[in-house]
C-alpha cells in the first residue's frame, strides 16, 4: 500500500477502488470449480435428449462396469429428496393454491424438457465420469412437446402433467375488472402492443460448479456451492435433504456472476450431496457450458397484450395488461412469482396512472424452468410501460416527453401510495427526466441524424424512464468484530457475485466508525459464521447489509461511549464519538476506537458495567423496498442494407439515492444496460419444434461483444430513500429497466420513416432488415 | 499416456498426462493454476486465454501435447512479484471486472492486443479486437478504458526499461 491517506478518501461518496480486485486480476480467486479436495470423486450428469417423453427404463448396467465408477443414482435412489417450494404463496383466480408443487428431483416417468436430469454417474475422474455417463441407456418414448406459452394454452396442446389441466399451474388476475372497464370506457385514446419479452439465457460466465462432502462422524455435510447468500443456501440445502439445518455447512467463495440463477437449489445437488453421503467420498461436479444452457434456469419468456388509455389530455386512466408467462417445465421458486407479480407492480413505473389490471397465465412448456433474471419482472413491467407511453404518444399526437410530464407523479405529491399498494417515499420524475434529455444533448440531436442519414443509415433515439421496486424486506445480519491481528470483521448475510460488497460494506463503516479501510475484511461466504441473512437479490444488499452495519456501528459507539467513559474517567454523558475517536467533551483526553477495542481485549479489573468487548451482533429488520428510478436515453443507428442496428449514444440519468461508492454504481449500471442491450437486439433462445434448442452454444447463441457494446455517459441525479438508514435506493438491476425501452423505443422512432410503429424484442439484423425494406416478417416458429 | 513438457510462468514443467488433456486442463488440475478459466468450451468467451511462446491461445481447445516444449504465460505469471503488469493495474484502476471470472482472459488477451497493435489503440480497435472474450458483468466500457490506459502504460514501461 502507499502512503497513508486520510479516512475520508474512503468513505461514503468516493469511488474507491476494490479491495477484491487485487487477488482476481492475478488468478487467485476461489471460484467453485478452483476447490479441489483429497479423495474426490466427479460427477456426470445424464439428460434428457428429448423434450418431451415416457420415460420407459434407464439401463445403468453398461456404464456401471465401465472404468473408474463409483455409483450411478436415478430417480428411484433419490425419491426422499424434495426441492424447495416457491417462498410465495401464489394463489389462482378461484383461490386455489398454484399447482406443480411435487417438482422432482430427477426425471422419474417422463422427461419434460431437453436436459431433464435423468442420472448421476460418480466416477474417478471427470473424464472416466463423462464416458459412463454416455453409456447410460435412458429409454424414451418421445411424446409431442410444445415450447411456446400461447400454444401449451391451445385446446389440444400437449399434455405436460397428468394433474396440472391445461399445463396451467397458476391463472391469476389482479385489479379492479370494473373500474377499468369504466375506465376504458371513457378514454379518448387507447393505445394498444402486444410485448414479448424473450427468452434469454443467464450466461453467467462461470458455468455451475459445485464440491459436496460428507462427514459420517459428525453426520454433517459441507457444501462448497455457488450461491446468492449461504444462510438461505443452507435452510433450503438442507430442507432438500431431510437433515436440521446444523447438520449442512454452505461455503461460497467467489462467484463468477449470477443474476439470479445461483441462488436456488437445483436437483443436481441433491443427487451430488445424496452420492456424498453414499459414497462416504467429496463428490465435485462442474457443468460444461453446452449443459449450462440446458440445464440452468433461464429468463423471461413473457407474452403480454397490453391498453393504455387516456383521456383527451393525455391523463393515464388505466392501464390493462393480459398475458402468458412461460415458466418451462417445473415450477421453480421465483418463475411464476416474475410473471405474476413483479410485471404488473413495476409496470405502476414514475406515473399516477390509478388503476392497473393484470390477467396472466403462468404456462408450463417443454423447456428449460424459468427463474430469475436480473430485474425478475421489473424491467418486463417498466418495457411495458414505456412502450405504451410511446404507442400512445403515437396515437394521440401528443409530444412523448409532454405527455410524461402530465402523468408523472410530482414531487410535492410525494409520499405517493400507488394503486398497486406501494408507498412512493422519494423521488422528482420530472426533474429527472428533464436533466437526462439535456445529458443526452437531445437539441443536438437534428445535426446528428442529418449526418446519419447522409451517411445512409437510420437514426432514432428512444426514452426509458423507469422506477423498479426493489426485493421485499428481510431480515440481515450486521455483526462487527474487532480481530487480535488490529483487524475489523464485517459479517454479513448478503453475498457478492460481482457487485463489490466488501469494498461497499468497508466504505459504510469507514463512514459510520472511522475505521480505516485498510483494516476491514467482509466475511459472507460462510454458513457457520452467517448466522441470518436474507441473502443478496432483488437489489437489496446495500439496504439489508448498508443498514445492518450502520445499525450495528451505532451499537458499536454506544458501548464504547461507556468504555470511554471508564478509561478517560469521565461521565459517559460527556464521552463524544466523532470520526473514530471518543473523547471526553472540552478536554483533549481521548481514545480511538481500535485502541478502545485492543484495550477491553487485554484490560483487567474493570468495573462490571464496563463492556468487555466493543464487538456487535445485530439483526436488522427488514428496510421496506426501495425505488430506484431513473431515465435512459438511447440513440440507434440502422443500416437499411444489412439490418444492424447499433446503439452509438447511450446516456443515463439516474436515482438511486445514496450512492455509497459511484465508481462501483456505475459499473452496475452499464453491465445492466448492457444485458438489456442484449436482450433487445440480439439474444434470444430458440427451440425447434420437438422442443430441441438451438442456440446452445456462443457459437449460435448471440451474446453481447465488446464490438456491439456503447460508450456511455451516466449521472446520479439522488433524492434520498427516507425508509432506510443509508437512503440507499439500490443499483443492480435498474440498467435492465431503462435499457430495454430506451433501445427498442430508438428503433421504432429510426424505423418510423418504413411505416413501422412497433418491433418485437429481439429486434435481430433479419428482423429489421425486413422491416426496413417492406418485406414481411417471417414466422419465427 | 503421452510425456509433455513445457515452461510455464518460467517453471520447466514434465507431465505423463492422457494425449486428450486440454492445455486448460493440465494448467488447471496437473499445475493447480486455477487463475485460468473454463467459461464455454467452444473457444468463445476467451476465460481460458494464456499466451503460448508471447501470443494468446485459447487453452480450452488446446491439447497439452500440442504445445510441448513451448513456453507458456499464465495470468499468474505476468506479474513481477509484488509489482503488478502495467494491464493488471489498469483493470483494477478502471474497475475494468466485477465478478472477475472473465478477467485473467481478458486481461491476457488485452496484452496480446497491445504486443500486435501497439501502444496507442483507439475505442474501435479495442473493441473490435475484444471479440473473442465475452463479460456478461461489466458492460465493457470499463474494460476497454482499462485496456486502453494499460496500453498506455505498457509503452510508459517499456521506455522506462530501455
Amino acid at each position: 500500500m502507499s502512503a497513508p491517506t486520510d479516512i475520508s478518501d474512503f468513505s461514503i461518496g468516493k469511488p474507491v477502488r476494490r479491495s477484491e480486485d487485487a487477488a482476481l486480476i492475478q488468478g487467485r480467486g476461489r471460484y467453485s470449480d478452483d476447490i479441489a479436495v483429497d479423495g474426490q470423486a466427479f460427477g456426470a450428469v445424464v439428460r434428457s435428449r428429448y423434450a418431451h417423453g415416457r420415460l420407459r427404463s434407464v439401463n445403468i448396467e453398461a456404464a456401471k462396469g465401465m472404468p473408474g465408477v463409483l455409483a450411478i443414482y436415478t430417480a428411484a435412489d433419490l425419491a426422499a429428496y424434495v426441492a424447495p417450494r416457491s417462498p410465495f404463496a401464489l394463489k389462482s383466480i378461484d383461490g386455489s393454491p398454484m399447482l406443480g408443487a411435487t417438482t422432482a428431483t430427477f426425471a422419474k416417468d417422463k422427461v419434460r424438457f431437453v436436459g431433464d436430469p435423468i442420472a448421476l454417474v460418480v466416477a474417478e475422474s471427470e473424464i472416466l465420469a463423462r464416458e459412463a455417463a454416455e453409456a447410460v441407456e435412458a429409454n424414451i418414448e418421445p411424446l409431442p412437446a410444445v415450447t411456446d406459452a400461447r400454444a401449451a394454452a391451445a385446446p389440444g396442446a400437449p399434455q405436460i402433467y397428468d394433474d396440472i389441466p391445461g399445463n396451467l399451474p397458476l391463472h391469476t388476475h389482479f385489479g379492479d375488472i370494473d373500474k377499468v372497464t369504466d375506465a376504458f370506457s371513457r378514454a379518448a385514446h387507447v393505445a394498444r402492443l402486444r410485448l414479448v419479452s424473450n427468452r434469454v439465457v443467464v450466461a453467467a460466465m462461470e458455468p455451475r460448479a459445485a464440491l459436496f462432502e460428507y462427514d459420517p462422524a459428525s453426520e454433517r455435510f459441507t457444501a462448497h456451492i455457488q450461491s446468492q447468500g449461504v444462510f438461505g443456501m443452507r435452510n433450503n440445502l438442507a430442507a432438500a435433504m431431510g437433515v436440521p439445518p446444523e447438520k449442512m455447512r454452505v461455503l461460497t467463495g467467489q462467484v463468477g456472476g449470477s443474476f439470479g440463477m445461483k441462488g436456488v437449489v437445483f436437483p443436481e445437488y441433491m443427487a451430488l450431496l445424496h452420492a456424498a453421503r453414499d459414497l462416504k467420498r467429496p463428490v465435485k461436479w462442474s457443468e460444461q457450458r453446452t449443459e449450462s444452457f440446458v440445464s440452468d434456469h433461464q429468463g423471461r419468456d413473457h407474452d403480454i397484450d397490453a391498453e393504455l388509455a387516456l383521456a383527451a389530455d393525455g391523463t393515464f386512466l388505466a392501464l390493462r395488461m393480459s398475458g402468458y408467462g412461460n415458466i418451462g417445465a417445473y415450477v421453480t421458486p421465483f418463475g411464476a412469482m416474475i410473471a405474476a407479480l413483479n410485471i404488473h407492480r413495476n409496470a405502476q413505473s414514475v406515473y399516477r396512472t390509478p388503476l392497473i389490471e393484470m390477467h396472466m397465465r403462468c404456462m408450463l412448456t417443454n423447456t428449460p424452468p424459468i427463474g430469475a433474471y436480473r430485474g425478475a419482472g421489473r424491467p418486463e413491467g417498466n418495457y411495458i410501460m414505456e412502450r405504451m407511453v410511446e404507442e400512445a404518444a403515437r396515437i394521440s399526437g401528443i409530444d412523448p416527453i409532454d405527455l410524461r410530464r402530465r402523468n408523472h407523479i410530482r414531487p410535492e405529491q410525494i409520499p405517493f401510495a400507488t394503486g398497486i399498494g406501494t408507498i412512493y417515499d422519494s423521488g422528482d420524475f420530472t426533474g429527472l427526466l428533464d436533466e437526462a434529455i439535456e445529458a443526452a444533448d437531445w437539441n443536438g440531436y437534428a445535426q446528428r441524424k442529418a449526418e446519419s442519414v447522409a451517411r445512409g443509415k437510420l437514426r432514432g433515439r428512444g426514452i426509458g424512464q423507469y422506477l423498479e421496486i426493489t426485493a421485499p424486506p428481510t431480515n440481515e445480519l450486521g455483526k462487527i468484530d474487532f480481530d487480535e491481528d488490529g483487524g475489523v470483521t464485517i459479517t454479513t448475510g448478503t453475498l457478492d457475485f460481482g457487485q463489490g460488497h466488501a469494498t461497499t460494506f468497508a466504505q459504510v463503516l469507514v463512514d459510520k466508525l472511522g475505521i480505516p479501510f485498510d483494516r476491514i475484511r467482509v466475511v459472507q461466504g460462510d454458513s457457520d459464521r452467517v448466522t441470518i441473512g436474507g441473502g443478496t437479490g432483488g437489489s437489496k444488499s446495500i439496504m439489508a447489509s448498508g443498514a445492518a452495519i450502520v445499525e450495528a456501528g451505532d451499537k458499536v459507539i454506544e458501548a464504547g461511549k461507556l468504555a470511554a467513559s471508564h478509561l478517560l474517567e469521565a461521565a459517559v454523558s460527556d464521552i463524544v464519538f466523532s470520526r473514530g475517536v471518543f473523547s471526553v467533551a472540552g478536554t483533549d483526553r481521548q481514545i480511538g476506537v481500535l485502541e478502545l477495542a485492543r484495550r477491553l481485549r487485554v484490560a483487567t479489573g474493570l468495573p462490571t458495567d464496563c463492556p468487555v468487548t466493543l464487538n456487535a451482533v445485530h439483526v436488522h429488520k427488514a428496510s421496506p423496498s426501495a425505488y430506484p428510478n431513473g431515465c435512459h436515453i438511447a440513440e440507434v443507428e440502422v443500416d437499411p442494407d444489412t439490418g444492424t442496428v447499433a446503439v452509438v449514444r447511450y446516456t443515463m440519468t439516474n436515482d438511486f439515492g445514496t450512492v455509497v461508492n459511484p465508481m462501483i454504481v456505475a459499473g452496475q449500471a452499464h453491465g445492466g444496460v448492457m444485458q438489456g442491450v442484449g436482450q433487445a437486439l440480439m439474444e434470444r433462445v430458440v427451440f425447434d419444434r420437438d422442443g430441441q434448442i438451438l442456440t446452445g452454444s456462443f457459437t449460435d447463441y448471440a451474446l453481447p461483444r465488446a464490438s456491439e457494446a456503447p460508450p456511455f455517459v451516466i449521472r446520479n441525479r439522488p433524492t434520498i430513500a427516507t425508509t432506510n438508514p443509508l437512503g440507499a435506493k439500490g443499483c443492480g438491476e435498474a440498467g435492465c429497466a431503462g435499457a430495454l425501452p430506451a433501445v427498442m423505443n430508438a428503433l421504432v422512432d429510426a424505423l418510423k420513416p418504413c411505416g413501422v410503429t412497433h418491433v418485437n424484442m429481439p429486434a435481430t439484423p433479419e428482423v429489421v432488415w425486413r422491416l426496413a425494406n417492406g418485406k414481411q416478417a417471417r414466422a419465427m416458429d | 499416456m503421452a510425456k509433455v513438457s513445457m515452461t510455464v510462468n518460467g517453471k520447466v514443467v514434465t507431465a505423463d498426462v492422457d494425449p486428450r488433456t486440454l492445455l486448460v486442463q493440465f494448467i488447471r488440475e496437473n499445475l493447480h493454476l486455477t487463475g485460468t478459466h473454463v467459461g464455454c468450451d467452444t473457444s468463445q468467451c476467451g476465460a481460458c486465454t494464456v499466451h503460448v511462446d508471447g501470443v494468446a491461445v485459447k487453452s480450452c481447445t488446446t491439447l497439452a501435447v500440442t504445445v510441448d516444449g513451448a513456453n507458456v504465460t499464465t495470468i499468474e505469471g505476468l506479474a513481477h512479484g509484488d509489482h503488478l503488469h502495467p494491464m493488471q493495474e489498469a483493470f483494477r484502476e478502471n474497475h475494468g471486472l466485477q465478478c472477475g471470472f472473465c478477467t485473467p482472459g481478458m486481461i491476457m488477451s488485452a496484452v496480446d492486443i497491445v504486443n500486435r497493435k501497439g501502444s496507442n489503440l483507439d475505442e474501435a480497435t479495442i473493441r473490435a479486437e475484444l471479440e473473442g472474450n465475452i463479460c456478461r458483468c461489466t458492460g465493457y466500457h470499463n474494460i476497454v478504458k482499462a485496456i486502453g490506459d494499460g496500453a498506455k502504460a505498457m509503452a510508459g514501461h517499456a521506455q522506462a526499461a530501455e
